[in-house]
This record gives structure tokens, C-alpha cells and sequence, in this order.
């Protein structure tokens, strides 16, 4: 029968073994990320670069005697590396924990994806810098070389192997959570970590620990995954995304949905490369989207509740920083006299990038939705703006407004899946949504995958002004921005965007108030999209070229970084904060790869130390200096009185 | 000397974050005895207990709990001198069943009691020790939320307002239970706002007012003193 419909069964068989194989692994980091989640309320977006620190791991023990000639280490293979890396790599994780984690677990989930995302960067830029992007071989240890002929396939010992192993490390793992005391204290440590406490229980300590653990496993995937895969600085950025969606699709901090989900998707992810392979990069996000409107807690999860604690900067009313009209004013005197002084073309590329992160602001800043796909609406923008300027002719401004419609379409589709969740949930969903969107351009032929669309011609605008010429383009840009700042400032000043605030502070009161606020966050979600999108349109025009890196989830790593370093929730904090972004970039263009390392470790500072941003500590500043003077005249008129019932008294 | 002085709490200041919860409590628990925090809403009374379990970060002051001063240190620390809290909420986890809810804080000493007498006292959890830990009726959470910090072997139980929204027959059920532990020599310090309950089983009454103690009554000048008490709770 199966030949009929024209498929070998060895190309069946062959498939699913592959699937099966990355089912286990898919199984066993969801496995650690669903354990680190529900129990530490963190997003462990580092995940990827533990795994990957597995198998470097790995290679590195083998390659001991060339690494450190004269020394006389010997070679440890693959079984010793069972043994050391998955402890060494746990050890590096209760570093990281008891470095960096800790210290965002009362913050909001922005901070902690911000600082996972950062620390991912920081340590894949790392290998990245020393090792190239270029894989290393590993071998199947010699034990399990070969395999057994089942008559339909051909079975390596190894895969073998890597199923059993796998699957006992999952459901052993289930089973001491579920089952045994050590779970119990893990599970009450999740509903409250400060009563555990009282019970004599290092919560701390214990938290740590399930971190390494979680850790750990994922440098238990990575020893396993080093004689099937390319040892390679990238091979945990791929697959972490998918990760993420396996976690929503099986249910956020449900740990048998998550085991269960990874060997289910990787079958599925086989199937579809032997009935429809184009579609095989995209199913599970696909999966992921259908299940969201299913079952929006994930086929296995529990109604959770994510607390959202909102931690962003007080802005005072009537400060001169909040001043919409005086900043526009000033941004256009400013944006004239700019192009004097410097190239036009960072002025512009300073533009796009204030615009995108403004469009992000107004999503995270005053709604308080962790979005973390807004590379979708740029990226799609950027495309649909290119396509139509480069292959069908089309006016700059009628290509810019294309994109505009098709951010805004893909937008409010997002939107509409996405805003059934909230916090860390929103983040992943918006992230596993942006990647549909990603791998769809990886594969259609009108984006021409690595190469983008390129050589966008600017053409003249309303047939008049010829955008050839940088200064007109400048101006346009400066023009577009202006317009899309005045009409941000223009929603959050409106009975509309104080909606938009009261359910960033409290949504569950802005409902008791009669605000439908689904349908108020699904509006901004959608403007959102839209303004990202007219970034990334012109951003298409500037540079004259629409790439996959547009796309790319560091994209909108991007737009969560400036708005955090500008200040979120301020009017100005993302100008200021792609200022910063664009400079920092501009300065380490001749540092070649360090500048993901430099990148990584921004997020990381900003996270630790600058968490109100440039903007909302100024304000702080300011408001604290008000305070000051206002107590100082106070205390002068208080002082004034006694002294006078003084000198009374002397005399 | 120190056999006689349970706990000890002198000039006890706290604050969350820039708000000031206690403005210098000063009391003492006696080895073996029940005394109970009176106050209104907002009084500091479970500020107080917080406290003293180490779960407000921020405060100055001493608490002695038998010659050592505990003041500053580690929930988890302050555990193992056997001190164990029952807070207002219960904080019975749902994930949990009632059976892994009593068990779950572990036995830090010596003379806790056994499942066994545990069962005894609560026969109505031998009953549904298999159902997560919040299906239980308020009054049986309650019971639970007792029952477990029994079995590690504290000597002092800080329990705050175990009767809170329970019915009179569940409120007079856990009055013998407080009751047969003072048998057993433990101590307990209890936040009320029920005088008539506490009035039954306790030796000592403090009335806490603005984080601080304004008054003291002993159990038997509890007849003399209850108009001066009620005038106190009075809102």
C-alpha cells in the first residue's frame, strides 16, 4: 500500500527513525526547559548554548592532547564524556544561576528572557569567535558502531542507543517529580518558595540546583547529539526556538506534556518530510498555533496563572521628557541640522531602527505584552516592500504602504492567536509565530533565501522627488519617522491608550471596568504591527535589500534591547535607545564576530544594572531632584517660624 | 534559667520596603505557654510573625528564642531551632495531595509526633489523604495546615488566625487541638482577632496597636479586662 501512494517504506522508516531520534532530543531540552520554567518562572532561552556546551564538551575531551600539547592529557572518548560533561556543564549552569539568574526572579519575565537571551549570545558569539561556524566531526564510539538489519530498515547501534537512553533519562525524571519527595518539595516551591522556606528548606539552594539539573540534561543532549550532529557554535540556536514551541505545544510547566509532545512532534516532523518536505521546518509551529486555539493551556497543561509584575519606569506627568509635542518639535529641528554633521545614512538607519522599537514600545511599554516576534512585521514589511518596488515596479511610497498592509494583516493574525496568553507564554507564542514567518522566507522562492531580495531600487517619490539622492531619502525617512512618532504619542495620549495603561497595570480591573481588553490589546497588537512594519519597509528602501537577519529572532531581540536600554514605557526611551544600539553597532563594525559577544553582553549589563533604561533613570533623577527642592523650600518655611518663637523667647 | 524563656521579642523594628510595619515590639512567650497577638486589621500582628520566621528581610531589633538571638537569620535557619509558622492563608499547595501536604516539611527534631497521632487528632484527613490538598473544605485546609508543622518536631507553633471565616463548630474543634499541644508542652504564639476563642485557651494576651504592644492581660484578668479589650478591637 504503500508504494501505491509512491513512498518506499524505507524512506518511511528511514524518516521516522530520524524523527524519533530528534524527538528524543527535542523531548529531553523541553524536558530541562519545562522543569526550569515551572519551577524557577524563568525562560531559559540559553538552553540551546548549554546543549551546545555538551557537545563541545564532548569534541573537547577527545581533542584533549591537541588542544593542550605537553601537557600529556590523554584523549577521553565518548563514554568518560557521558560521565564529566553533563556534571560540567550542570556546574557552569549553578555558576550562571547563582551569577545572573537570581537575580531576575522577583523582576518581570522581560528581564529574565532579556538575560538568557544575552547570556545565549554571549557564549554561542564566544565559540562562534574561536571555533567559526564550520562543524566538528565526532565519531560513533567504537562499542556502537554498526547496527542490525530489520528487514524493512537498517538500525544503527548508536540510534538505538541514543531512543533508549533518552527515553529512560525522560520518563525517570518525570517520575522523581511526580513521585517523590524531592518533587513535592520542588512543586511547593513553585506555589510558594517563602512557606517552603519556613518548613527548613534552602529554597535557594534547591532552586540552584534544579537549574543545574535542568542544565545538565541539556549537556546530557548535547553528549549524545555530538556523534548525530555537526558539533557546531550554532547547532543550539536552531534548535531552541523549537524547543520553546514543543514547551506551549505539550503545556508551559507540565513536564509529561513536555516529554511527550518532543517524541510526538519529532514523528510528526519526520512524516512531514516524507509526505510534504517544504512544510517540515514549519509544522511544529504550525501544530503550535492550532493547539493555541484548540487548547490554549497546551495539551497537557493546568490552568496556570502567570503573575505579571509590571517594573517599569514611573513617569511623572508634565515631566518635559513625556512632552510629546516639544520632543517632536525637537526631533525635526534636530533631524534637519543632523545630515550637516553626519552621513545621512546613519541618520536613517538611527530612524528605522527608533521607529521599530518605538512600534515595540507601544506594544510592551504601555500594554505590558512581552512580545518577542516583532521581526515578523519588520521582516514581512521589508520583503513585500522590496518585492514590490524591485520585481513589480511599484512606486516607493505605493511598496512602503504594501509592506505597511501586509505587517498590518500578519499582525492582527498574531495578535489574535497570541494575546489568548500572557506573559512568558506571550513571548514564546509571538516567538514560535515570528518563526513560521522566518522558515517560510528560508524556503519560498520569491525571498531567494540567503540572498534576500536585493539591489531595491528607491525610485522617485510620488513620481517627484528622486530618492536616489541620500538627502531626499533622508528627509523622507525623517519625515516617515516623525509621523509615526507623533501618532504614538497621539494613541497613548487618547482615552484609548489610558485603556491600554490600566490593563498594563491591571488587567483583571480594566475588565471589572467593562473594557472588552482582548479586543483593546489586539488593536495595539495590530498598530504595533503596523508601525513595525512601516520601519521595516523603509528600512527595505534605505539600505535597498530585504534579508533573512530581518526576519531573524534577533531582530526582535533587537527592538526588546533598545527599548530596554532607552527606558520602557517612556515616550523617548527607544529613540534614545536605538541611538545607543546603532553607535554601539557602528563602533564594533571592525570587530567582525566579537560583535555578538559585545551584543550578548549588553543585554546582560543592561538587565543587571540599567533596568529602567537611560530615559527612566533620568527620570527617576529628575524626579528624586523635584522631590529634593520641593522638601528643601518645605523645611525653609517650617524653619522660618520657630526661629522667630526663638528670638521670642531669647529676648 | 533560659528553660523558663521561650521567646523573647525586644525593640523589634520592620519595615516593607520603605513602609514601616513594626515600630518596636516587645513581648515574651514562655516556655509551654499559648499567648496570643490581639489588634485590629493592620495592626502588625502577622508582621510580627513574619518576622520572627525571618520573612521580612528588613527589621532591627532582638528575638530571642532561648538563649540564641535568631534576629536576621534565614527562614530556613530559624526552621531548624524549631520554630514552624502557620500563616493566615494556610498556604496548602494545590499540586500536592494531603497525604504529600503533610508530609512535605521535613522532621527537623526531636518529639515531633507521629502520622499515626497526627491521624488521631484529624481523623478526617485519614479520610481524604489522597485529594489534592485545596479540595478540602476551609476548615479541614486549616487542620492540615496545623497538622503538618506537628510532625517536625517545633517546640513553638506561631499560627495566625487559625479560626478566620471557619464555622463555631470547627472553631471549638481547634481550640482542643491547641489545647492537647499545650499538654505536650509546646508553645504557641497565636494571632487573633476572635477574643472569645482566645480568650478560652490562652495565658497571656498582648493588644497590638500601629506595630507596637499597648497593652497586657493575663488569662485572669481576662473577666476584669474584656470591656478594656473589646474597646481595643473595637473598628
Amino acid at each position: 500500500m504503500m508504494e501505491l501512494i509512491g513512498i518506499s517504506p524505507a524512506l518511511l522508516f528511514g524518516q521516522l527513525l530520524i524523527g524519533l531520534i530528534n524527538g528524543v532530543f527535542y523531548a529531553m531540552m523541553s524536558l530541562g526547559v519545562a522543569i526550569i520554567f515551572g519551577m524557577l518562572r524563568i525562560g531559559n532561552f540559553v538552553h540551546g548554548a548549554q546543549y551546545m556546551l555538551g557537545a563541545f564538551g564532548t569534541w573537547f575531551l577527545l581533542q584533549l592532547p591537541l588542544l593542550f600539547p605537553g601537557l600529556g592529557l590523554p584523549s577521553l572518548g565518548y563514554w568518560w564524556a557521558l560521565a564529566i560533561v553533563p556534571l560540567g556543564v550542570a556546574v557552569v549552569g549553578a555558576a550562571m544561576e547563582w551569577l545572573f539568574i537570581r537575580r531576575v526572579y522577583d523582576l518581570d519575565h522581560a528581564y529574565g528572557l532579556l538575560l538568557t537571551v544575552g547570556l545565549a549570545m554571549l557564549i554561542e558569539g564566544l565559540f562562534n569567535v574561536r571555533f567559526g561556524a564550520a562543524g566538528q566531526q565526532y565519531g560513533v564510539p567504537e562499542s556502537l558502531q554498526g547496527g542490525m538489519r530489520l528487514g524493512f530498515m537498517f538500525l544503527p547501534y548508536y540510534r538505538l542507543w541514543v531512543i533508549v537512553a533518552g527515553l529512560v533519562i525522560c520518563f525517570g525524571t518525570w517520575r522523581v517529580i511526580e513521585r517523590t519527595r524531592l518533587g513535592s518539595y520542588l512543586r511547593a516551591a513553585t506555589e510558594n518558595p517563602d512557606l517552603v522556606r519556613t518548613f527548613g528548606i534552602n529554597v535557594p539552594r534547591m532552586l540552584m540546583l534544579t537549574y543545574a539539573f535542568g542544565v545538565g540534561l541539556a549537556g546530557l543532549a548535547g553528549v549524545m547529539a555530538a556523534p548525530i550532529y555537526q558539533v557546531s557554535p550554532q547547532m543550539g540556536q536552531s534548535i531552541i526556538v523549537t524547543i520553546f514551541a514543543v514547551v506551549v505545544i505539550g503545556g508551559m510547566g507540565s513536564i509529561f506534556g513536555a516529554i511527550v509532545s518532543g517524541l510526538m512532534l519529532g514523528l510528526i516532523e519526520g512524516l512531514t518530510k516524507v509526505f510534504y518536505p517544504q512544510a517540515s521546518t514549519t509544522v511544529i509551529f504550525i501544530i503550535m498555533a492550532t493547539v493555541l486555539l484548540l487548547r490554549p493551556n497546551g495539551l497537557f497543561g493546568k490552568e496556570t496563572v502567570a503573575h505579571h509584575v509590571a517594573d517599569f519606569s514611573t513617569v511623572r506627568t508634565g515631566s518635559l521628557l513625556e512632552n510629546g509635542r516639544f520632543w517632536l518639535a525637537a526631533i525635526a529641528i534636530g533631524g534637519m541640522i543632523f545630515p550637516f554633521f553626519f552621513y545621512p545614512l546613519l541618520g536613517m538607519k538611527i530612524l528605522c531602527l527608533a521607529l521599530f522599537a518605538c512600534a515595540y514600545n507601544l506594544l510592551f511599554g504601555y500594554v505590558g505584552l512581552l512580545a518577542f516576534g516583532h521581526a515578523a512585521f519588520f521582516g514581512a514589511s521589508a520583503y513585500v516592500t522590496a518585492h514590490c518596488a524591485a520585481v513589480w515596479g511599484f512606486a516607493p511610497e505605493a511598496a512602503l504602504l504594501s509592506g505597511v498592509a501586509v505587517a498590518t494583516a500578519v499582525g492582527a493574525l498574531f495578535g489574535w492567536l497570541a494575546i489568548r496568553r500572557q506573559g512568558l507564554y506571550f513571548a514564546m507564542i509571538t516567538l514560535a509565530l515570528a518563526q513560521i514567518a522566518y522558515f517560510y522566507a528560508v524556503q519560498a522562492p520569491w525571498t531567494h533565501s540567503e540572498d534576500g531580495i536585493q539591489g531595491v531600487p528607491r525610485g522617485k517619490l510620488l513620481g517627484l522627488i528622486d530618492l536616489d539622492v541620500s538627502i531626499n531619502m533622508y528627509f523622507f525617512v525623517l519625515c516617515v519617522f516623525l509621523f509615526g512618532f507623533g501618532l504614538i504619542y497621539r494613541i497613548v495620549h487618547s482615552p484609548f491608550g489610558q485603556v491600554l495603561k490600566s490593563i498594563r497595570e491591571n488587567e483583571q480591573r480594566a475588565i471589572s471596568l467593562g473594557y472588552s481588553t482582548n479586543q483593546f490589546k489586539q488593536v495595539a497588537f495590530t498598530i504595533s504591527a503596523a508601525l513595525a512594519g512601516l520601519a521595516g519597509g523603509l528600512k527595505a528602501l534605505v539600505f535597498q535589500i530585504a534579508s533573512l537577519a530581518d526576519l531573524f529572532f534577533t531582530t526582535s531581540a533587537d527592538a526588546l534591547l533598545m527599548t530596554l536600554i532607552g527606558g520602557v514605557g517612556t515616550l523617548l526611551g527607544p529613540v534614545v535607545g536605538a541611538v545607543i544600539v546603532v553607535l554601539i553597532q557602528k563602533e564594533l563594525a571592525t570587530l567582525g564576530s566579537w560583535v555578538v559577544v559585545v551584543q550578548g553582553a549588553a543585554f546582560v549589563l543592561c538587565v543587571l544594572f540599567l533596568r529602567k533604561g537611560v530615559v527612566g533613570t533620568l527620570e527617576d533623577y529628575l524626579g528624586a531632584r523635584e522631590e529634593r527642592r520641593r522638601l528643601a523650600s518645605l523645611a525653609r518655611i517650617t524653619e522660618k517660624t520657630p526661629k522667630h518663637d526663638d528670638s521670642s523667647r531669647n529676648s | 534559667m533560659t528553660e523558663a524563656i521561650g521567646l523573647t521579642v525586644s525593640d523589634l523594628h520592620a519595615w516593607y520596603g520603605d513602609s514601616k510595619a513594626l515600630h518596636g515590639m516587645n513581648f515574651e512567650v514562655r516556655r509551654g505557654e499559648i499567648v496570643t497577638l490581639l489588634g485590629r486589621n493592620g495592626a502588625g500582628k502577622t508582621s510580627t510573625l513574619r518576622a520572627i520566621m525571618g520573612l521580612i528581610r528588613k527589621q532591627t531589633g532582638a528575638i530571642h528564642f532561648g538563649s540564641q538571638n535568631i534576629s536576621g537569620r534565614l527562614p530556613e535557619a530559624i526552621a531548624k531551632y524549631g520554630i514552624a509558622y502557620c500563616p493566615e492563608e494556610r498556604g496548602i499547595f494545590a499540586s500536592l495531595t494531603v497525604a504529600e501536604n503533610l508530609v512535605l516539611p521535613p522532621i527537623l527534631g526531636k518529639g515531633g509526633m507521629t502520622l499515626h497521632e497526627i491521624y488521631g487528632l484529624f481523623p478526617n484527613l485519614l479520610d481524604r489523604r489522597a485529594s489534592p490538598g485545596t479540595r478540602l473544605s476551609g476548615g479541614e485546609q486549616q487542620m492540615l495546615a496545623i497538622a503538618r508543622i506537628l510532625r517536625t518536631g517545633a517546640t513553638l507553633l506561631l499560627l495566625d488566625e487559625p479560626t478566620e471565616g471557619l464555622a463555631p463548630l470547627i472553631v471549638k474543634q481547634i481550640g482542643a487541638v491547641l489545647r492537647s499541644l499545650k499538654d505536650r508542652g509546646l508553645t504557641v504564639l497565636l494571632v487573633e482577632q476572635n477574643f472569645r476563642f482566645a480568650s478560652r485557651i490562652a495565658d497571656r494576651h498582648y493588644v497590638v496597636e500601629n506595630g507596637r504592644v499597648i497593652d497586657t492581660l493575663a488569662a485572669a484578668d481576662v473577666a476584669d479586662g474584656t470591656d478594656r479589650i473589646e474597646k481595643y478591637l473595637k473598628v
